[in-house]
């Protein structure tokens, strides 16, 4: 009896059954990766960077002679080590750093600009965008949202009316553009959860749950390949009844 | 349903290594710690340099160029300050004690890379790197490739104009390269993720997973589930 059984293992019908059971447990997942991969493949990622929505502020070029020399106003804060020239809204300004603290001052006067005010950031941001439309909403955050995790609080955030919704974020330390965010950022951002699995913080490449799945999808497509063998005939014939 | 089947095994035979290549590599970035891919043990925090004592005056500098100054910082570069000039020309770098040009040249990339290394490896090597490759995928080039001789083979890359380190590479980084290549189907290095053949086989992929997920639906009879819900029937007593 036992090699009777022996000869009659029917690899087709194991292929298909290892297959079907790994494509159960994994097949919703792996059609969340194909589709989260092709938003992320069909959307240039210079779109959802958002370049379009911001155009290079014109920089005008500055005489040294009008305004204080870097090297005294750096003097002024003793525990800065950086210092920049550069111009906002048209006048000169040095941006000072200290770590990862930043200050704002007039470069013709000295004068501190920073914390910048709500009309100061909307200026700011107005200046940049390059959409027709107004603002539509300016808050001061004291959290960091998600969309920006890693950036650091207060910050402005200056909303736009415009399809997806374009936001831009202003430094009230440094007047500068922090981040720009609109839907098609947000949508990669949603895709990119299902595609790396981490359904909590949307960072962590390295999850047990990912690198599970992800194993499993390769014995997936390889029970596929092997049920493949079995799945294409020259031509149809009867098929032989199944022995014992 | 026939039809449905039919697509899918012919999906599967012409798409079927792709996917296969996707899952490979997919997992294989699983496997490999974003820390050490981004070679993160690898790096020292700058030294903190006291403020430069009497630097040259900006204004001094701007008379040697020939163009308008845009933007200027001042800042440490190494164990120096240096002012990092912007005019409509170029990017140039000085000495903020002398006014004297300061040029990233192999001496001083290799310093700066070591300044910025902490590993025990000492340079084996420095190029200068104009070419595209996997290591310096999307990388403005040229740029200066540092070489370290650890077990890692750390490699720091030093931007020519301005003398920052712009990312770092070890054997973990190339392996994971090497996947990432794969996954993005970029075999001409350079193209980026967003190019028409992988859309297309992504489409095409998407309709194999789609495809496999309906077919599920009809794959599995009562009896493949008689170990789970033959007791429940038991229980409600039929």
């Amino acid at each position: 009896m036992a090699t009777a059984k022996k000869t009659t293992i029917r690899w087709p019908a194991w292929a298909r059954k290892t297959h079907k059971w790994l494509a159960l447990i994994i097949g919703v997942q792996a059609l969340f990766w194909m589709l989260s991969g092709l938003y992320m493949t069909a959307v240039h990622i210079d779109i959802i960077h958002g370049d379009a929505l911001v155009r290079p502020a014109p920089v005008l070029p500055v005489d040294p002679a009008s305004v204080r020399d870097p090297a005294e106003i750096l003097a002024r804060y003793p525990a800065a080590s950086t210092i920049k020239l550069d111009s906002q809204l048209g006048q000169p300004v040095f941006i000072i750093g200290e770590g990862k603290k930043r200050a704002l001052v007039d470069a013709r006067s000295g004068a501190p600009i920073s914390p910048l005010n709500q009309a100061a950031a909307e200026n700011r941001a107005q200046a940049i965008f390059a959409g027709p439309g107004k603002i539509v909403r300016t808050e001061l955050l004291s959290v960091i949202p998600s969309e920006i995790k890693g950036r650091s609080a207060p910050i402005w955030r200056v909303e736009f009316a415009g399809r997806w919704r374009p936001t831009l974020y202003i430094s009230p330390q440094t007047g500068e553009l922090v981040a720009k965010r609109h839907d098609l950022w947000r949508m990669f951002d949603f895709v990119w959860m299902f595609h790396i699995m981490d359904y909590e913080a949307r960072v962590d490449v390295n999850n047990l749950l990912l690198r599970v799945a992800a194993w499993m999808a390769v014995a997936t497509s390889l029970t596929g390949a092997w049920l493949l063998l079995f799945s294409f005939r020259r031509k149809r014939r009867v098929r032989k009844p199944a022995q014992g | 349903m026939f039809l449905i089947r039919t697509l899918h095994k012919w999906f599967g035979l012409i798409l079927g290594l792709q996917f296969l290549l996707w899952s490979i590599s997919g997992a294989m970035m699983a496997m490999l710690d974003a820390k050490k891919v981004a070679a993160e043990d690898s790096e020292r925090a700058p030294p903190s340099l006291a403020q430069p004592l009497s630097p040259v005056r900006l204004a001094s500098l701007a008379q040697s160029l020939e163009a308008p100054i845009l933007r200027a910082r001042l800042r440490p570069l190494g164990e120096h300050y240096v002012y990092e000039i912007e005019t409509p020309l170029d990017l140039r770098l000085f000495d903020a004690a002398t006014g004297a040009p300061v040029t990233i040249d192999a001496a001083r990339a290799k310093a700066l890379a070591q300044g910025g290394y902490a590993g025990a490896g000492a340079v084996a090597s420095v190029d200068k790197i104009d070419k595209v490759s996997g290591e310096v995928r999307g990388v403005k080039l040229p740029v200066w490739r540092v070489a370290f001789d650890d077990p890692e083979h750390t490699t720091l890359f030093v931007d020519p104009g301005t003398g920052a380190i712009h990312h770092r590479v070890n054997d973990t980084t190339r392996t994971w390269n090497l996947f990432w290549m794969i996954h993005i189907m970029d075999y001409p290095n350079g193209a980026g993720f967003n190019h028409p053949l992988i859309v297309t086989v992504a489409t095409g992929c998407a309709w194999l997973a789609l495809s496999g997920f309906i077919l599920l639906f009809r794959s599995f009879r009562r009896q493949d589930f008689a170990y789970l819900l033959d007791p429940i029937d038991k229980l409600r007593g039929r």
